[in-house]
């Protein structure tokens, strides 16, 4: 998956795509697939053992390359990542301090900070 | 006894910190007052010495409460592993017959009919540390029939329940039961006395130097070896613990050490990879933590090497133990860390460690040889399994199944393993369990399960399965099948479909080969390819 997915026709990042993307990223991942609907928008991934301590650094990965953030190490925080929605709003406000560049496969330079 | 050394620390310091969590400070007082109330209830409701009490919870001031007051009441406390499924709660349950189970209320609904079903469970206690009320029963257990009890923790724990006369304990009688995955795939739950336990926490306090002025930082579960030996140690000694239950995110876990003047931290390998790649401890001070210890596996030299540049005024220990050795038996002196790098270092105080070769010749330096261990710290036995007691029980030396060799100065160095346990993050697994598991499903003809290497978790899981003629299954179908029979450290992190396993003249698989993929890339098969054979 790309963050080509994850934009609207006006080529911005759409909340509810991003949002689903992850979503979709976390249960292919992490529930091996199984979505039984338990994964709200804001159902925290460490009090329900979703996620551990190694699954959260394949997330991190997964969200610096899909959608062109660096992720701090002082970044890692529960209010960063852990629920849909915090992910989700820590991607948008790194978008909106950062000057958005485009990433594809041949593009990994250009990651923003 | 531990129970007894707390008594005496509650009559001297009753004020002193034992305990932090979150917001909450346990004090020596505290604890022995609870833990006393929760012994008296016991003793009143009908348990007798040596009777098994089986604790299912994260590492909490209820948990050293309830670890402390099975004692007192003269009980062997059974851990349970919280991230255990159901249906290997029940395993143990059925294997070791508890009387009374403590459990964390959240965990208490998923176990419900295997608990009201139990033949010997007849009391149940519930912990609630999310609500402020005393956590009700599940359904089932409210509804049981007249033979279970239901109480609330912070009930039993606050109540007055008078004076009840508390059994004499000696220092032989066995003190608790740590369950472990077996090469077998059954559980064996290692018996460990008051005097195995007491004796390694007095030896591991002697080379860490502790004294009451410690406080340890505590990630690792205490229904492990490793994570009980941190509260054995700093309540024996009269320090301080600061739990913390989650790694999932290490700056909130360095801030902490700051925040609260921790003096030692200990971790598996898997925890000091994720400081050195990817957290800011490179950005912190710790002019407090005075010592580190790693034990759980081998922890690559380069990261051993990397922590003491980061913390040049902290004591770096490596160390190597077993569950059945309560659990400690070698450890590396700081100052030879970098000199011996991957070494194990020495025995313990008090441990003597001999390498035996095949036949049961004395291995000389340089030579290859099983780790033997002796000592008082050496475990009972497995409960109720003397077929596997006698397997690495001989003559009162533990025969840990671990091959290594000795260095001209003595260092040991551990260079394979006898058996197929995986390590992974803080878990020892057994391949044959998680295989056994494979196997029910219908699809699958063969399957072997191997360790591979992991640069976060030093080993992941793999399972290469032949599945049979026409069975379509994918990955995740394995994947989930596995995660709803065993806990999830337990399943497989990859699965490969393959047309065959390598095997010996006599059928056994050759789990080396699957080690190294140059040498099984021709029995390796695309899914497609694996269902046309």
């Amino acid at each position: 998956m790309t963050h080509e997915q994850a934009q609207d026709g006006e080529g911005e990042l759409n909340d509810m795509d991003l949002r689903s993307e992850i979503k979709k990223y976390i249960i292919e991942n992490f529930l091996y697939g199984e979505d039984d609907n338990t994964l709200g928008d804001d159902v925290s991934f460490l009090e329900n053992g979703i996620i551990d301590s190694t699954g959260v650094l394949e997330l991190v990965s997964f969200v610096q390359n899909t959608y062109a953030v660096k992720v701090a190490d002082e970044e890692l925080i529960p209010d960063n990542f852990d629920t849909l929605s915090k992910i989700e709003a820590f991607i948008m406000r790194k978008k909106e301090n950062a000057t958005y560049k485009h990433i594809d496969a041949s593009q990994e330079s250009a990651i923003v900070s | 006894m531990l129970h007894t050394i707390i008594s005496q620390r509650a009559s001297q310091t009753p004020e002193k910190v034992a305990v932090i969590q979150g917001q909450r400070r346990i004090t020596y007082g505290e604890l022995e007052l609870k833990a006393s109330r929760l012994a008296t209830f016991f003793v009143n409701t009908g348990l007798q010495k040596g009777d098994r009490i089986a604790i299912l919870s994260e590492n909490s001031p209820e948990y050293i409460i309830a670890y402390i007051g099975i004692h007192k009441a003269g009980g062997i406390a059974v851990d349970i592993n919280y991230q255990n499924t159901a249906r290997e709660v029940q395993k143990i349950i059925n294997h070791c017959l508890p009387v009374a189970l403590i459990a964390e209320r959240r965990y208490l609904d998923g176990i419900e009919s295997c608990v009201a079903e139990s033949p010997s469970v007849r009391t149940v206690i519930g912990i609630d540390r999310r609500s402020k009320r005393p956590a009700s029963p599940p359904e089932r257990m409210s509804t049981a029939s007249g033979h279970l009890q239901y109480r609330a923790f912070d009930d039993v724990a606050q109540s007055d329940a008078g004076c009840g006369v508390l059994p004499v304990m000696g220092p032989h009688d066995t003190a608790a039961i740590i369950y472990t995955s077996g090469t077998t795939g059954d559980p064996k739950g290692v018996m460990l006395s008051h005097d195995n336990l007491l004796s390694n926490a007095s030896s591991i306090i002697s080379y860490l130097h502790l004294t009451e002025h410690d406080k340890v930082m505590v990630m690792l579960p205490f229904c492990y070896s490793y994570g009980k030996s941190l509260l054995t140690t700093h309540l024996q000694v009269g320090g301080a613990m600061v739990l913390e239950n989650s790694f999932m995110y290490p700056d909130v876990v360095l801030k902490k050490i700051i925040e609260e003047e921790v003096t030692g931290f200990a971790g598996v390998p898997s925890t000091f990879a994720i400081l050195l790649n990817r957290s800011a401890i490179r950005n912190y001070g710790f002019p407090k933590l005075r010592y580190v210890t790693q034990a759980g596996g081998p922890m690559p030299p380069q990261h051993a090497q990397e922590l003491i540049q980061i913390l040049p005024d902290t004591s770096v220990y490596i160390m190597y133990g077993q569950t059945e050795a309560a659990p400690r038996l070698t450890y590396l002196d700081p100052r030879d860390v970098i000199r011996k790098a991957g070494s194990i270092g020495k025995a313990i105080p008090g441990v003597t460690i001999e390498l035996i070769k095949e036949g049961g010749i004395p291995a000389i330096k340089g030579e290859e040889g099983e780790i033997v261990a002796s000592g008082r710290n050496i475990m009972i036995g497995y409960w109720n399994n003397p077929e596997q007691t006698r397997k690495v029980l001989r003559d009162g030396k533990l025969f840990t199944g671990d091959i290594a060799k000795m260095d001209d100065e003595g260092f040991l160095y551990i260079v394979g393993r006898q058996n197929d346990m995986i390590k992974s993050g803080a878990h020892r697994i057994s391949a044959k369990e998680i295989e056994e598991v494979i196997l029910g499903l219908q699809a699958v003809h063969e399957v072997a399960v191997i360790g591979v290497e992991d640069h976060i978790l030093g080993e992941a899981i793999k399972a290469f399965i032949v599945l049979k003629e026409g069975a379509k299954p994918d990955a995740q179908e394995i994947q989930r099948y596995c995660a709803a029979r065993l806990a999830s450290f337990k399943v497989p992190k990859e699965v490969a479909f393959v047309s065959d396993l390598p095997k010996t003249n006599s059928g056994k698989v050759r789990r080396h080969m699957l080690k190294r993929p140059e040498t099984y890339t021709h029995l390796q098969t695309s899914r497609e390819d694996a269902l046309k054979t």
